[in-house]
């Protein structure tokens, strides 16, 4: 009698392992890069404040760094706005000045809470959310305009964006003096370096040239650097190049980035899913 | 349950240490230690089996939201403390583990209690990042974290499991 309530009480915890185990192996099968961001986003409700604090005495120490970064970008863009004030001082030319006018771009400052490269599917949380006016599908750049993420969701006061580091990340990219797309994505094995994939066979990439994103991403504005094309090599059906870039955003040592906000992005939307477009493609 | 106390706070110290401390390593792809094994693998020796699990679980689900992973530690957790007291049996017999404790390298003796920190961790870290790899194309590349991560958090827990016992011998 002993034994037998000894053998139930042993199946009982075999049986409980079992049923854990595969409710959360479900849980995981049926989840996405988009629900673990979600997770992330919550999570960082009552924690965000503690990584936040953390994330503020990393950022101390490399505020060196960031600064010289910034104060290079400053006298770049010094330079351009006397280009500019020059173009206006010689020829007085209104128009000049309205096509500058509004941006289809805003851009907004964020710092990193908290970021990670040791794993595979990478994401940074930031300390801005809706209430700064952070959205899903803003691209996130470093302060000298290299490619980082794109935020894929945010609470009230936190963000979370998806690195480039993340295996589910895509986006689109080309060399920068042509106008060859390939498929820009991690293969998740080195932290510096990301996949230039697809890119036709023609393009003629060589190392050293310089990879940017181009203007059929729904998140990043046309032209932001990506990296360096370190090596190259066709695929077995000589149709297609697979490129490494070397990125240009040094991900392990992320402080502050600038938010991108496409203005038109809804407006792009709506109108591919007009229902003017649907009517077409279906005849 | 006479040592609930020392248990909550070596919880909440191995899950503080492995959000804020460990998972903001970016020193290396290859380094991912999960130090939070060290409560699992601290509990007495007596632990019933269904509490074992339910501890697991705990830690699992508290780390998965805590690394936005949809349920990768739950599933590596689990598995390691259901096999617990199945691999303690074989490492010790069941005299030492009826009189209960906290494994140590003093009751167990430094040989097995190292055995046994090495075949759990490794089998925790194997399932974690093969199950973050899920696929077979860079096996070289997965094997690589799973055993540099393994050392890392062997010593680590290893530190832990010293400190913990210590402690307690002041104590009592």
């Amino acid at each position: 009698m002993r034994k037998l309530i000894e053998f139930i009480r042993s199946i009982y915890v075999v049986v409980l392992f079992v049923v854990l185990e595969v409710s959360a192996v479900s849980y995981y099968a049926h989840s996405s890069a988009y629900t673990q961001a979600r997770l992330l986003a919550r999570s960082n409700q009552w924690s965000g404040g503690i990584r936040s604090f953390f994330g503020g005495i990393r950022r101390y120490f490399l505020l060196g760094g960031e600064n010289r970064v910034l104060l290079d970008r400053i006298t770049q863009f010094e330079e351009r706005l006397a280009r500019y004030e020059e173009v206006v001082a010689a020829a007085r030319l209104d128009s000049c000045l309205q096509s500058l006018g509004e941006s289809k771009f805003s851009y907004r400052v964020a710092s990193v809470a908290s970021n990670s490269i040791n794993r595979q599917q990478n994401l940074i949380t930031l300390n801005r959310g809706r209430n700064a006016g952070i959205q899903p599908d803003m691209s996130v750049l470093t302060p000298d305009g290299a490619m980082v993420g794109y935020v894929v969701d945010c609470t009230d006061r936190y963000a979370v964006a998806m690195s480039v580091l993340n295996t589910s990340f895509r986006a689109s990219g080309k060399l920068a003096d042509s106008d060859y797309l390939g498929s820009i994505y991690w293969d998740g094995l080195d932290p510096h370096v990301v996949i230039l994939g697809e890119l036709s066979k023609y393009a003629e990439p060589h190392p050293g040239d310089e990879v940017v994103t181009t203007g059929f991403s729904e998140y990043f504005p046309e032209g932001v650097r990506i990296g360096w094309v370190e090596s190259a090599e066709l695929d077995p059906m000589r149709t297609s190049y697979t490129v490494r870039v070397r990125l240009a955003a040094e991900m392990s040592r992320l402080t502050d980035v600038i938010v991108v906000e496409n203005r038109d992005l809804n407006e792009i939307r709506a109108l591919q899913q007009s229902e003017l477009i649907e009517q077409h493609t279906r005849m | 349950m006479y040592r609930t106390l020392p248990y909550i706070a070596l919880f909440a110290a191995t899950m503080l240490l492995q959000v804020f401390l460990f998972d903001n390593l970016s020193i290396s792809v290859y380094l991912n230690p999960l130090i939070y094994m060290a409560f699992i693998v601290l509990l007495p020796l007596d632990t019933p089996p269904v509490v074992l699990l339910g501890a697991g679980l705990l830690t699992g689900v508290a780390m998965d939201a805590a690394m936005g992973t949809a349920g990768i530690n739950t599933i590596a957790t689990l598995p390691v403390a259901f096999a617990r007291p199945m691999l303690l049996n074989l490492l010790c017999g069941r005299d030492s583990i009826r009189e209960g404790g906290v494994p140590s390298s003093e009751r167990l003796g430094r040989r097995k209690f190292i055995d046994y920190l090495v075949i759990v961790i490794l089998l925790h870290h194997t399932l974690f990042f093969l199950l973050e790899a899920l696929s077979w194309e860079h096996l070289l590349h997965t094997v690589i974290r799973i055993v540099v991560s393994s050392l890392v958090t062997l010593a680590f827990v290893w530190i832990i499991a010293r400190v913990f016992t210590v402690k307690l011998s002041v104590r009592v």
